[in-house]
């Protein structure tokens, strides 16, 4: 394998000459992006133009065809590199919530943190078994690893760790239902905790609103600004125009499988420079 | 009605004074661990291989395991189970030169049957299940497996638990072909009941109803087991 990736400083996540097709339909052809920390990035665009399908490959959701995704000096696109470690870091919010319909809120929330909890203790002891195994014949006795938190110490801190965020949301009388009996706006605010309960470094948000009733888009939306002033990096693929002005830090648009410009808000929504933005625009605002 | 009741009274004494009561016992306990155990057996395979058969195919083992399910698919369902018990008893017992319990022989084939079945009820279980719960599900950075066991397999299971209950209840009655290799299941044991006073009446109507209250006492089981998983479709 290569040697590890040196990020730029502050950059988390970084896309490289990315492309994706599907079958002969190109979908995204080549496009680079550098996420830096903290930065909230909005990507707009028509209906078709691949920006869902960017984003999704920003986790490999979609394997991407060409091109290298740079996280934690990894290159996540190469498929020798264990995605799923890197996945509990990067969070990602889905138009149509996929809340785990059978589990409860509260399970949903604690699922991940649990299982890598469990995990990395289960390799912890293993790897001392082998540690164990090998002192018998050596001279230098090697130095057993420290445990990690035990599994029942896991579950209460992920319980609590559950908790804090469904009061921070204020939906903590609701732990212990089943998703069915939520309203959409409930579910896509316990959607955004429970990929916010691994405290990963970057959130990914496919259309968070577009499946809202329009009297629940305002309750999610706040969530995600409140997230934004706390200063958590984000890309966020939106039709909410008003929201990517005010949030993000950067517009994206994209047209074609490429990206056709790149801006501040500002600049972006008051003076766009490509033609296709503009035409964009006229019809949106 | 006289003949009926001297058949009564001839069943009776074969039942309940010579003992004959054992017999039957004996062959309903057969026969329920052929199904049981069978369906056990079927579906752990029948899981496997519907989970082969839906994971990605952009590696090599998987598509060879793909195939191999497929003939595995094919063989399975595409003979009789007679033919099957007699193959396993008769032909590959004596070429693997291993003597085994024909009880044994008649689970294994059972539950090699099954998983054929199984299978392709699981694949349409697992498929009938939103993707957006299994990509959640990697998204958080749970593996391929654990996501699959956690998330999907649940939720497959109950829709397709009124499927699964019917195989089980198909394969409850199939037991009655395993007496091809001289296994002594519930309808040997009747027919063996019959065959000691040659009559056949009330034997085998009563193997009927036992049949009957069996398969019934199952399809409650099975009610029972779909309302407890549906608990999560339930508004309060």
């Amino acid at each position: 394998m290569n040697a590890p990736y040196k990020m730029p400083e502050g950059i988390i996540l970084s896309a490289q000459n990315l492309k994706k097709s599907f079958g002969d339909n190109e979908v995204l052809r080549g496009l680079n992006l550098d996420i830096r920390n903290g930065e909230v990035i909005a990507i707009i665009g028509p209906s078709g133009c691949g920006k869902s399908t960017f984003l999704r490959c920003l986790n490999c959701m979609e394997d991407p065809t060409s091109g290298s995704i740079f996280f934690d000096g990894d290159d996540i696109a190469d498929v020798r590199i264990n995605i799923n470690t890197h996945r509990e870091n990067i969070g990602m919010v889905f138009q149509q919530f996929n809340l785990f319909n059978n589990k409860t809120v509260i399970e949903n929330i604690m699922l991940a943190p649990v299982y890598v909890g469990v995990r990395n203790y289960r390799q912890a002891k293993r790897k001392n078994g082998w540690i164990k195994f090998g002192n018998l014949f050596r001279k230098n006795k090697k130095d057993l690893l420290p445990l990690p938190t035990t599994p029942a110490q896991v579950k209460k801190q992920a319980h609590e760790r559950a908790m804090q965020l469904l009061r921070r949301i204020g939906l903590e009388e609701k732990a212990t239902v089943y998703p069915s009996t939520l309203s959409g706006g409930q579910k896509q605010r316990i959607a955004i905790v429970r990929a916010l309960a691994m405290n990963p470094k970057v959130m990914l948000f496919d259309e968070p609103t577009s499946a809202l009733d329009p009297e629940m888009v305002g309750e999610v939306l706040d969530l995600i600004k409140e997230l934004a002033n706390e200063g958590m990096t984000m890309v966020i693929v939106t039709h909410e125009m008003g929201f990517a002005r005010e949030t993000a830090d950067r517009i994206l648009f994209m047209d074609g499988g490429v990206i056709a410009e790149e801006a501040p808000p500002q600049e972006f929504f008051s003076n766009p420079k490509n033609e296709r933005t503009k035409e964009f625009l006229s019809k949106v605002l | 009605m006289g003949s009926l009741s001297s058949a009564w009274n001839v069943f009776y004494e074969q039942m309940i004074t010579k003992g004959g009561y054992k017999t039957a016992l004996q062959g309903l306990f057969t026969t329920i661990e052929i199904a049981v155990l069978g369906l056990v057996i079927g579906i752990i395979l029948g899981t496997l291989i519907a989970l082969v058969k839906v994971m990605p195919k952009n590696n090599p083992a998987v598509k060879i395991g793909s195939v191999i399910c497929d003939v595995y698919v094919g063989f399975f369902r595409g003979t009789p189970m007679v033919v099957q018990l007699l193959l396993g008893y008769f032909v590959l017992l004596p070429m693997l030169g291993v003597s085994s319990d024909a009880v044994v022989v008649a689970i294994i084939i059972f539950g090699l049957n099954s998983g054929a079945y199984v299978s392709e009820i699981m694949r349409a279980g697992i498929q009938s299940v939103d993707p957006g719960q299994l990509e959640a599900g990697r998204a958080v950075g749970l593996p391929f497996w654990p996501a699959m066991l956690k998330i999907v397999i649940p939720q497959s299971i109950k829709n397709i638990l009124p499927t699964l209950g019917n195989e089980f209840i198909v394969l409850i009655k199939e037991t009655s072909v395993v007496s091809f290799i001289a296994v002594v299941d519930l309808t040997k044991a009747f027919k063996s009941i019959g065959d000691a006073t040659y009559e056949y009446i009330l034997p085998y109507v009563m193997l009927a109803l036992v049949y009957l209250i069996l398969v019934l006492f199952v399809t409650y089981l099975i009610k029972l087991m779909e309302r407890r998983l549906r608990r999560n479709e339930r508004t309060v």
